[in-house]
């Protein structure tokens, strides 16, 4: 049986009937349409599907969309302001963090978490708070060099 | 896309609403906390519940409560929390230290501890600590509450003494004692997202800072169908003077005391020779805060 829910979705309010064996990346994709969070392995080891769900970087293929209900939820598409990239985004595209992008919304949303938390962490701190993050393309030494760069920047505002 | 068979879903308010539902679907529902082992098993198609449980919306079971002599954690804590709060850290280092190499970041922020208990893998990172500090834990039905040992409740791989009806509650930490110490090591191919090929977590008491061992434990695990003892390496080592060889002597015959498998982690030779290693790592750390501990 299908149940009501309500979601903050990069604060917009949502009311939205779902059944219960949906996960949170399906309805985001599906049904709010916010393609950016994609779905990999579907089984938590990828990260692809990674979201901010009430302030905490998660796996959203293993979250049930019923269990989100009442939950603010950010996803890539809440992190820029308009047309202006965040400055994780820019140092992405800046340091050639970003191949085929199957991996960079939660590659972002995962860095954004951290420098949320640790403004100026470690190359380590780094690595490890990408570590449920996989990435098939570009290697992760590009990626850890533009989170670096974005802690830079981010500081300078 | 992976997906999920039908089921229904259920959220109680309390903890009494939720023992209710249980008992009523009679072996046919499952209870949810994080979902990370669940949920995947349920996309793999290995379990079918006709319902879901959700314990995340009942107050009280996902919080840490300080109690006289010991502690009570909600079994519904996330175990990004057991790194974060400074008194796990500082009281108990080596839960601390087992909830940091858990999964990811990622998974660590769902995953909770009552499910890493109940979900028995033999490679689990948070029962070995818990164990070797004497964990007890509060399971409740409909009809009351029993508390018992956590070294009790395992029977194999994925296999418990819980009864269908039954919910964690939490988990009772006892202030260590004085003069004690713990650490855990956790041996993979990668630090993230690694299943163990082989972990050890160690606890040893001594009557005074440079004085004998009255108590030791040593936890192996993924050597077999679920956490053990060290059973010769702890009696070696009760009532000596810890020294270097002492500890040395405990940790080669704590590689006697387990009988591994070969598997595409690691073959059974392979996995004795790193529970000599790490045996003798963590006897040395919980020694090292044992003389520091107060
Ligand atoms: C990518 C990935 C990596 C992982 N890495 C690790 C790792 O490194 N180390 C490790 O130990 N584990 C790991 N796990 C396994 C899993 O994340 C943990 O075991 C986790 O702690 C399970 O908790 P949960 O809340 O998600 O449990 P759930 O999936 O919600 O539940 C697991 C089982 O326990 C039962 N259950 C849960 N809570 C209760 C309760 N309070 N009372 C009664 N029954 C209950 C459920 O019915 C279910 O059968 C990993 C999982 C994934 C997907
Ligand atoms: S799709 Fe969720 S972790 Fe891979
Ligand atoms: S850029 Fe292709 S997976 Fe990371």
């Amino acid at each position: 049986m299908k149940r009501l829910i309500n979601l903050i979705v990069n604060n917009k309010a949502y009311e939205i009937a779902v059944a219960p064996n949906r996960t949170l990346t399906q309805i985001l994709r599906e049904d709010l349409n916010l393609l950016g969070t994609k779905e990999g392995c579907g089984i938590g080891d990828c990260g692809a599907c990674t979201v901010i769900l009430n302030g905490r970087p998660v796996n959203s293929c293993l979250v049930l969309a019923v269990q989100a209900n009442g939950c603010n939820i950010q996803t890539i598409e809440g992190v820029a302001d308009g047309n202006n990239l965040h400055p994780i985004q820019e140092a992405f595209v800046e340091y050639g963090a970003i191949q085929c992008g199957f991996c960079t919304p939660g590659m972002v949303l995962s860095a954004k978490s951290l420098l949320e938390k640790n403004p100026k962490p470690t190359e380590m701190e780094i690595r490890e708070a990408i570590s449920g993050n996989l990435c098939r393309c570009t290697g992760y030494q590009k990626i850890v060099e533009a989170i670096q760069a974005a802690s830079k920047k981010m500081k300078k505002k | 896309m992976l997906l999920l068979p039908r089921f229904d879903y259920e959220e109680p308010k309390d903890l009494s609403e939720a023992c209710k539902i249980l008992a009523g679907l009679k072996g046919n529902g499952k209870i949810i906390a994080g979902g990370t082992d669940l949920l995947v098993n349920m996309k793999k198609g290995l379990v079918s519940p006709s319902c879901l449980v959700s314990i995340g919306r009942i107050p009280g079971l996902s919080e840490i409560e300080p109690q006289n002599s010991s502690i009570f954690i909600g079994s519904n804590l996330i175990v990004a929390k057991l790194t974060e709060f400074a008194l796990i850290r500082k009281r108990y280092p080596m839960l601390y230290e087992a909830a940091s190499v858990l999964g990811s970041p990622l998974i660590r922020n769902r995953a909770t501890i009552g499910g890493n208990i109940v979900t028995a893998r033999p490679a689990a990172d948070l029962p070995p600590p818990l164990i070797a500090m004497g964990a007890k834990i509060k399971l409740k039905n409909k009809r009351g509450e029993r508390e018992i040992e956590l070294e009790k409740f395992f029977k194999g791989p994925g296999e418990t003494i819980i009864k269908q009806d039954e919910i964690l509650t939490g988990i009772i930490l006892d202030e260590p004692p004085m003069f004690s110490g713990g650490s855990y090591i956790k041996l993979g191919h990668r630090k993230a997202l690694e299943i163990a090929i082989v972990a050890v977590a160690s606890f040893i008491t001594l009557d005074k800072p440079d004085g004998i061992i009255v108590d030791a434990k040593v936890i192996l695990s993924s050597v077999a169908p679920k956490a053990i003892h060290a059973v010769s390496a702890e009696k070696t080592l009760i009532g000596e003077k810890p020294t270097n060889k002492l500890i040395e002597k405990a940790a080669n015959l704590a590689s006697g005391d387990c009988t591994p498998i070969d598997d595409i982690r690691g073959s059974a030779e392979y996995r004795c020779a790193m529970v000599e290693v790490l045996t003798k790592r963590t006897l040395t750390a919980a020694l090292k805060q044992a003389k520091k501990s107060r």
